[in-house]
């Protein structure tokens, strides 16, 4: 079943490269409601894998992947409007690009042996290139070479810590699968100065590709270059795939009794990611530009939160969650602002509110959700990861996390009162707000809230488990 | 007694500082080939067991980093490089004594790291740091798009060179997958490559300033 769902969406992928336009939308909706619900039916029934030296079910993995699916499903209704006003060239190659991009992302999420893990979030950036070139544009063609050729050497550095990885086991004289979870069972085994050495190197590797700084200079101009249903993509989700293998590692790390060195490394790099982002997001002139800083915020707050450990920890599981849900939306919103004004600068918007008023309500909506407002969820999150810095004795550094995240949102508020009730020199609107391009902001919106107010059993254990071994839970 | 794969990687490490030295594109290209073809024959001399399966891996392993990915960069210069120059950054001669100090330094850590090694080959952990280590300098070094996918390729040679000195656990299918990635990363930077010279007329990543902030 786990092999299907993987397999899937990368045939149809294939296919959709020799379909035409319309075909091609309706395959891209097909395929994500298939992937839906199947990855509904595994999360009730955790099946095993065909090859389960390579593949397993892990709560972390199960949480990501049915955040996958449900954003692809939504966003791939939101591209059949999206993909019939913003009038694409080479509309089969992004089609079919979404359905690989989107079978690599399941890959991730059900990898477990550490080397295919590699090669899965390595596949991802590959299947995202083209996404990221789809205007054909000299922006976006530096955009995208920035993408391939920072991403691909960061990630070449994770190889290099898997390997030191495997020597750890060879030293500690392990004889166990190369998989995060049987490493895990046996990690007080390794030898711990590599894993030392192999942590560094797959953090600053999938740090790379999940845009912590100071790694991130490529995720700004991946995310403002590229349309934004991909961006939506590649913000809501495949940021949190690096982020997976990430916390894989950490896992093993805190069953090796080495919580405090990689803890310690993820708080630092999280609050440098936070304080670039409010550096930046501050003087930013371009919507897109912002919302991919307030990405790069944001994944500074899960890894600030991993790193914390104990409720923290839960907390930033919450956040990654509805940081996925909500900046996604906002991505959404804002292609339908980039296709209404015809510009992504944010002195050519204005009046938002008045001219394009469905899609005020999912932006500033989104904007509330982003910046910790209740009732939306980053709110519950941030508060766990607050007081779990208090618990732990992190009183300096969580005084900084406050700060830098007051600024952000004075920041971020700034430009959203332009872009919403500033006078503009837009004339008209050049889109119609259809149902397709606004209900599933709406839809992403409403599953933050509800998951605010009912966090169902399910949902809760699966979270639980999955920050289990670094001390999670209340 | 020297090991006879030490001979083969003393040549390995003169390459290196070659293609810190080169000035023109096709000579860097060669020794990047070069280096492709001696890290994958590399396991046919260390304690590896040649099964058939290891067997056809190394073939595989040696078409692909030895032939296949010098060769589609290889194409893309005849079709887009008219200047053939690596456009450097830091110069040729600084670069050279870089090289040479990185030779010396990678010695001198391999002695300090005390790994248990699968044979006693004196040159395969220093070679593996080098290879690694000035790909990652040429990536900053050059300003020429292509010298820095070569710079990439080679970093990748190093780590595959890291791999198979460290371990002998890994499958051949997983081995495979990474490969594969590594040459799909190459045929995505290919089509990249001849896309900027197309917008920009030239390989030149000064050109590739314009997104800031």
């Amino acid at each position: 079943m786990i092999e299907i769902l993987m397999l899937a969406p990368f045939l149809t992928g294939i296919m959709a490269f020799f379909l035409p336009r319309s075909s091609g939308r309706a395959l891209l909706v097909l395929t994500g409601a298939f992937h839906l619900g199947l990855s509904v039916l595994i999360w009730i029934k955790r099946p095993v894998a065909l090859f389960p030296d390579y593949f397993a079910v892990t709560p972390e993995g199960l949480l990501s992947l049915l955040v996958i699916s449900l954003l692809f499903f939504l966003i791939a209704i939101y591209s059949t409007g999206y993909l019939k006003a913003a009038k694409i060239k080479s509309e089969h190659i992004f089609t079919g690009s979404m359905l690989i991009f989107l079978a690599t992302m399941t890959m991730v999420t059900m990898s477990d042996h550490i080397m295919v893990m590699w090669i899965a979030i390595e596949a991802t950036t590959l299947a995202s290139a083209p996404l990221i070139y789809t205007h054909r544009t000299k922006a976006s063609l530096e955009a995208t070479w920035k993408y391939v050729l920072i991403c691909s050497v960061g990630i070449a550095m994770a190889l290099l810590g898997s390997v030191l990885i495997t020597l750890a086991m060879d030293i500690g004289k392990v004889d166990a699968p190369v998989s995060f979870s049987a490493l895990t069972s046996v990690a007080k085994q390794l030898d711990p100065t590599w894993l030392k050495a192999g942590f560094v190197f797959i953090f600053v590797g999938y740090g790379t590709k999940m845009g912590l700084a100071p790694m991130h200079t490529w995720l700004p101009d991946a995310h403002s270059e590229a349309p934004s249903p991909a961006s939506a993509l590649l913000s809501g989700v495949l940021l949190n795939c690096a982020y997976l293998g990430i916390f894989k590692t950490n896992k093993i790390m805190h069953a090796a009794g080495l919580g405090d060195f990689s803890g310690t490394i993820l708080i630092v790099f999280g609050l440098i990611s936070i304080i670039a982002a409010a550096t930046f997001i501050l003087k930013q002139t371009e919507y897109k530009r912002m919302l991919a800083y307030s990405s790069v915020e944001n994944m500074g707050i899960i890894a600030f939160g991993t790193g914390i450990g104990g409720i923290g920890a839960f907390g930033a599981i919450i956040c990654l969650i509805h940081h996925s849900l909500i900046k996604s939306s906002l991505f959404l919103t804002s292609g339908n602002i980039l296709l209404g004004y015809g510009s992504g600068l944010i002195e050519k918007t204005g009046r938002l509110a008045k001219l394009m008023p469905k899609s005020f309500v999912a932006f500033f909506g989104g904007f509330a959700g982003i910046s910790g407002f209740p009732p939306f969820g980053i709110f519950i999150g941030e508060l766990f990861i607050i007081v779990g810095a208090f618990r732990t004795g992190h009183f300096f550094v969580a005084g900084i996390f406050i700060l830098s995240l007051c600024v952000i949102f004075a920041g971020f508020a700034n430009q959203v009162m332009k872009i919403s009730f500033h006078d503009t020199t837009a004339e008209e609107i050049k889109i119609t707000e259809k149902a397709s391009m606004v209900w599933p902001q709406y839809a992403l919106l409403l599953t933050s809230i509800v998951l605010c107010f009912w966090l169902p059993d399910s949902l809760y254990q699966t979270i639980i488990d999955a920050v289990a071994t670094i001390g999670g839970g209340y | 007694m020297i090991h006879p794969v030490d001979t083969i990687l003393s040549l390995v490490l003169l390459s290196v500082l070659f293609s810190l030295g080169t000035s023109h594109l096709t000579g860097l290209i060669r020794f990047v080939a070069f280096q492709g073809v001696v890290v994958s024959i590399v396991p046919f001399f260390i304690g590896h067991e040649m099964t058939g399966g290891g067997l056809l891996f190394t073939m595989v392993t040696l078409w692909i980093r030895g032939v296949v990915i010098p060769l589609s960069i290889y194409l893309v210069i005849k079709r887009v490089a008219i200047r053939r120059e690596v456009e450097p950054i830091i110069g040729y001669h600084a670069s050279l004594f870089a090289g040479l100090v990185l030779i010396v330094a990678a010695s001198v850590v391999s002695y300090k790291l005390n790994v248990p090694l699968i044979m006693k080959s004196a040159l395969l952990i220093p070679t593996a740091i080098t290879i690694l280590v000035t790909g990652m300098f040429l990536l900053m070094a050059r300003r020429n798009a292509i010298a820095m996918v070569l710079g990439y390729i080679m970093m990748e040679n190093g780590i595959y060179l890291v791999g198979t000195t460290f371990s002998t656990r890994a499958h051949h299918i997983v081995e495979f997958g990474i490969l594969l990635d590594v040459l799909a990363g190459v045929m995505v930077m290919a089509i990249i490559l001849q896309n900027i010279k197309q917008k920009f007329d030239v390989v030149d990543t000064a050109v590739l300033r314009t997104l800031k902030e």
